[in-house]
């Protein structure tokens, strides 16, 4: 009982299709970045400093990771990082009050999350544009944070927060496997779950999922709550790695860097493509593009205005392919 | 229909105006120096900036699109001219001429990336807008550079009672408005934003339209951040950080919709920006927190955008059409 | 009656990638007089009115007006020809005014300001001589779609137009605003404007036009005056003599139990709706285009809202109420669109096959278990017959016919007890029409109840127990599965029941 195999007509759609071929330009663009640090500044792959790059990464990789799912429903997050910082305040301000760090973490977490459902809702249930409505989210967020810190960074963690969040596992710290474990997983969720096929399908057509029984609604909600989920997780890694926390992690230079980060990685910003390890890649694209600039003696401001080329020519290409196609 | 409706209609419509007088209100009451006239007169000079660049915003969210690099430009702008004047020894009004036309310029580049390359505007102004904020750190060297004196003392020009760059924002506004209201262009703007599609089946040339908005959108927040300098008296790295937010949050919540097409700019320009400054001078006489500020205009804003989308579906539901992304 | 033609078109051909929509059509059309033009779907009636109107360039044929031949390469040259195309989609700007939609192609200005008041006074004179008194600084939105065509009608107008294509122009109006229309278009005629009019709407054309060309599949059938013809030759004239095929089921005599009861559904176009359908039979939904037959379909499941009425479904042998949302998860829908609202075009056959089984393909973990899918794909693929490469293949890549296979197979998937297809054929060769029709009679056979919308008498005919006859609207008529050809097309020629008056 096999396939009919006959006169089908048009091309077929194998394994190099379009999607996959964006996973190519990401990990050819990876490559060209390698060579030229090999070239130009070889000290780049002393062991100490590739950990130092893939710590960098983990927390660039973690809400880029949790938007992509937000990305592919054809949304937004423009919060993430905002919710990462208000968690990560909320949390810190606990444990520097004496609060237990592991309950401390949970803060962190849920808050985001919360900050998360609060987009969903938004744009899901009351038909919101994400763009503004995360936007809008953002400057709360961001707003709380400044208002609780009086825009001072929060330290004073246990101990136990950083013997814990800071380990090395092999050499490797924590955070990065906390990042491949989540591109595992939600990219498990995405590729092998009816959630991620739901989301796929609303990022390539609404209407079409909505006569198909896909709950259009409750998938669009829960993929701003992944975000959120995220954004906290990162909170928590990312303020054991600078040792405080301060409203300033999520300014706007971290929105751009994951949108970036996803688009590179490609994920369409129009909807119903891309992949979770896309964005992770993407991420350590991001990351080394930084990276790289400052080793070249780029200053910070050239690096920003590179940033912003880079991600407008990246979306110009996709429309590009799309009209095209 | 029940008198609930009626009034859920009416703050629906008339909401930000309802705001307005509650906010006023409740300073009035609860501040001794609130309600003193020279603390108006203050409010409108600090609004200037501000009422400036979102009477630009608004051209452009008239057209149904979004231009959140506004603040960038700003600084951009307003860092050429300051660096012209103090480094090259320009005179004042070739700074000027200059700082318009690097607004302009930069506005042009957003219009040149939205409607040549087709890149989605909230994407492009989102680049822009970090783009821009790293041509203007790079310029200034994120130093602060303080105004030549003679320049310097123009922040403090008063006309009458009014301080001068009052005058010149609402001057500003009012031809934006006349521009929106009575001219071609502003008509052929709100079509556009009615609906593009339709737009171009009537012959409107769509894409020079939403180009010369982009312009005028980077000229005007070049105007607002010299208005801005000027007040200050100097360019520091944070002129015109999250003036964007603020000008996308004064128009939406002086009632022009981001869906576009609709609204009128003077008032909710004028309006708006009343509202945030109220909020931001009652605070202070409050004595209260001067972080509270961003977290309450971030409430306002939220409930502004949300009454927005809600008018939207209402619109939409008495006409039969879907919303975007549903079926 | 010897005038020449003041507007003739020859010989007109048009082809797209796969589907030829002009075969050589004609259309002439005098001074003063009104042209209606029918044809069923994909007859060819809006591609000829898009060449008429600047928007399609032909790929042969001619166009004449007024003797000298032109060339319309845009939709501007057809306006300095003196075109107006009124479409059935309204170009309108809502939150604009009444005068600012009139004028919206050509604002009046004075020394460089739009000059409001002359804008105004004139678009209120134009709508005075098309018998509408609406205030002009009213917003648009605010108006009901017989008005808006009225500020339409009057932007056409403001060209002084010598050929007025009006496209579908009656379907949203009430009854007296369709009086309203027809007094403007005597007006027109009067002033000998040449007016072509198509509508699905035989009964309108008798009130109004003086000859009507009747269309079929890209090429004029013939051309009759008003007063020497029917509607139900017109009717035959639009869908043809096609041999009805071989019937591809056995009549069934008795049905199983009611499965769907719906009473009284009103929403949209829909009036007082009553029907009910059986486990085992095949229900055809008969009507011509505007008989509210697809919104019907979309009310069922609540892809449209309804205003009033009840359902009520077959659950444990007994008939309970159910909403529309249930009855989305219950029944299977092929819509008309299955580009847009059907397919996902990228994604595979695979995917699209098991999107809306995937509860049912899942490992404990919780995962989709690619071998359960592979599975239910293959299985499908090769009862439908479907031609792919592979189960991997990108769906958009698919002939028309496979791709309307896919959709069938995705809600065959799910088995379910009441299938809704809307026009399942439309689009297809003859072989894919024969296999579609044979798959809708097996599923009644299976024991659900069927209901199957479609243009075309002949396949109804093919594999109907029974008829559900549409008009404006409302259910007309019920026929038994043993009626004649002739008799369904009467069914829908006839006059059909006037709407109230608003």
């Amino acid at each position: 009982m096999g396939a009919s195999i006959g006169q089908a007509e048009g091309r077929r759609a194998g394994r190099w299709s379009g999607v996959d071929a964006k996973l190519v330009v990401t990990a050819a663009l990876l490559l060209v970045i390698l060579v030229v640090l090999l070239v130009l500044a070889p000290s780049f792959f002393r062991p100490n400093n590739l950990v130092n790059v893939l710590v960098q990464t983990s927390s660039l990789g973690l809400m880029a990771v949790g938007m992509a799912p937000v990305m592919i429903a054809g949304g937004i997050d423009l919060s993430s990082p905002a919710n990462m910082a208000l968690g990560a305040v909320l949390g810190a301000m606990f444990m520097q009050a004496g609060g237990n760090p592991v309950v401390g973490c949970l803060i962190m977490v849920v808050a985001a999350t919360l900050v998360g459902l609060l987009n969903g809702v938004a744009v899901a249930l009351l038909g919101m544009i994400p763009f503004v409505v995360t936007l809008a989210t953002m400057t709360v967020a961001t707003g709380a944070a400044v208002w609780l810190t009086h825009s001072v960074s929060v330290s004073g963690f246990p101990d136990s927060f950083y013997d814990v969040l800071l380990a090395r596992l092999g050499g490797i710290p924590v955070s990065v496997y906390v990042l491949i474990a989540a591109v595992i997983i939600l990219g498990a969720a995405m590729n092998g779950t009816p959630f991620g096929r739901y989301l796929y399908a609303i990022g390539i057509n609404p209407r079409a999922a909505r006569v198909a029984r896909v709950p259009v609604r409750a998938s669009t909600c829960a993929s701003y709550v992944v975000s959120g989920l995220m954004a906290g997780l990162t909170a928590v890694l990312l303020s054991a790695r600078l040792g405080s926390a301060s409203a300033n992690m999520g300014n706007d230079g971290v929105v751009l860097d994951v949108v970036s980060a996803c688009v590179v990685g490609g994920v369409s910003i129009y909807g119903g493509s891309g992949y979770v390890t896309g964005a992770a890649l993407g991420a350590l694209v991001i990351t080394l593009l930084s990276n790289n600039l400052n080793l070249l003696g780029v200053s910070y401001y050239l690096n920003l205005m590179t940033k912003g080329v880079v991600i407008i020519g990246f979306v110009a290409l996709d429309g590009l392919r799309r009209r095209a196609s | 229909m029940s008198s609930f409706g009626r009034l859920a209609t009416f703050l629906l419509q008339n909401g930000f105006l309802v705001v307005l007088a509650a906010v006023f209100a409740f300073f009035a009451i609860f501040t001794n120096t609130f309600l003193a006239s020279g603390n108006l007169i203050d409010m409108l000079h600090a609004m200037s900036p501000l009422m400036t660049i979102s009477a630009g915003l608004a051209l452009v969210v008239m057209a149904g699109k979004l231009d959140i690099s506004v603040g960038s430009v700003a600084f951009v702008a307003a860092s050429v001219g300051t660096l012209l004047m103090t480094r090259l020894g320009c005179p004042p009004l070739l700074a000027l001429a200059a700082a318009l036309s690097a607004g302009a310029l930069l506005g042009a580049l957003n219009g040149f990336i939205v409607v040549v390359l087709g890149v989605n505007p909230l994407i492009t102004t989102l680049g822009t807008m970090i783009a821009f904020r790293g041509v203007g750190l790079q310029l200034t060297n994120a130093q602060v550079e303080r105004l030549p004196e003679g320049v310097r003392e123009l922040g403090n020009w008063s006309v009458g009672p009014f301080f001068g760059d009052t005058l010149i924002a609402l001057a500003i506004v009012l031809a934006v408005d006349l521009l929106h209201r009575r001219t071609i262009f502003g008509r052929q703007l709100t079509a556009i934003g009615n609906g593009e599609d339709v737009a171009r089946r009537i012959g409107m040339p769509v894409d020079r339209l939403v180009f010369v908005a982009f312009v005028l959108s980077g000229a005007l927040a070049a105007v607002g951040g010299v208005l801005d300098t000027l007040q200050i008296g100097a360019i520091s790295a944070y002129l015109g950080k999250g003036l964007e937010f603020n000008a996308v949050a004064v128009i939406v919540v002086g009632g022009v919709s981001l869906f576009g097409g609709r609204g009128r700019i003077l008032s909710s320009v004028v309006l708006g920006a009343l509202v945030f400054e109220l909020i931001r001078n009652g605070l202070n006489h409050l004595g209260a927190n001067p972080y509270a500020y961003r977290l309450v205009s971030g409430a306002v804003i939220f409930a502004a955008m949300y009454a927005d989308a809600l008018k939207s579906r209402v619109r939409r539901a008495a006409v039969g059409a879907p919303a975007p992304g549903e079926a | 009656m010897t005038e020449a033609a003041y507007l003739r078109m020859q010989g007109l051909s048009k082809a797209y990638p796969g589907v030829v929509a002009l075969r050589g059509a004609n259309l002439e059309a005098r001074r003063g007089e009104a042209v209606a033009l029918m044809g069923a779907n994909g007859a060819g009636k809006s591609t000829l009115m898009n060449v008429l109107g600047g928007v399609t360039s032909p790929d042969a044929g001619s166009i004449t007006i007024d003797g000298s031949p032109v060339r319309l390469r845009t939709a501007r040259d057809a306006l300095a020809h003196g075109i107006a195309f009124v479409h059935q989609e309204l170009a309108m700007l809502p939150s604009m005014t009444v005068a600012e939609n009139v004028f919206a192609d050509g604002f009046p200005t004075r020394f460089g300001i739009v000059d409001g008041a002359t804008m105004r006074r004139d678009a209120a004179e134009l709508l005075v001589r098309l018998g509408c008194n609406l205030p002009t600084d009213l917003a648009v939105e605010t108006l009901g779609p017989g008005d808006r065509q009225m500020v339409e009608i009057a932007r056409a107008l403001r060209r002084a137009p010598r050929i007025m294509i009006f496209d579908e122009p009656t379907s949203s109006l009430t009854n007296n605003e369709k009086r309203r229309l027809f007094e403007i278009v005597q007006g027109l005629k009067r002033d000998g404007v040449a007016i072509i009019y198509i509508t699905h709407f035989v009964d309108e054309i008798f009130e109004i036009c003086d000859r009507v060309t009747v269309m079929r599949n890209g090429s004029t059938v013939d051309t009759r005056a008003i007063a020497e013809t029917s509607p139900t030759e017109i009717v035959r004239l639009m869908l043809g003599e096609a041999d009805s095929g071989e019937r591809l089921a056995d009549e069934v005599a008795i049905a199983g139990p009611v499965l769907l009861e719906v009473s009284g559904l009103c929403g949209g176009i829909l009036r007082d709706i009553d029907f009910s359908l059986r486990a085992g039979e095949v229900v055809g939904l008969w009507g011509l285009l505007g008989s509210g037959r697809t919104e019907l379909m979309r009310a069922l499941i609540g892809l449209d809202p309804i205003d009033a009425g009840a359902l009520r479904w077959r659950a444990a042998d007994e008939l309970r109420p159910v909403t529309p949302n249930e009855l989305h998860q219950i029944a299977g829908i092929v819509t008309e669109d299955r580009r847009g609202e059907g397919l996902l075009l990228p994604l595979s056959t695979r995917a699209n096959l098991s999107l809306a089984s995937l509860r049912s393909l899942l490992t404990p973990l919780g995962l989709i278990d690619r071998g359960k899918e592979e599975g239910l794909a293959a299985d499908l693929i090769g009862r439908l017959h479907i031609m792919v490469s592979g189960s991997a293949q990108a769906v958009g890549t698919l002939s028309g016919g496979n791709q309307q296979k896919v959709v069938v197979g995705r809600w065959l998937a799910t088995e379910p007890r009441l299938f809704l297809l809307d026009e399942p054929t439309r689009g297809l060769d003859v072989g894919a029409k024969s296999e579609i029709l044979k798959l809708t009679a097996a599923l009644a056979r299976a024991g659900a109840a069927v209901l199957v919308i479609s243009s075309e008498p002949e396949e109804l005919m093919r594999i109907c127990d029974r008829y559900l006859v549409m008009s404006r609207g409302r259910l007309t008529a019920q026929m038994p599965g043993s009626a004649t050809r002739a008799e369904l097309l009467s069914a829908v020629s006839a006059t059909p029941l006037r709407m109230s008056a608003a």
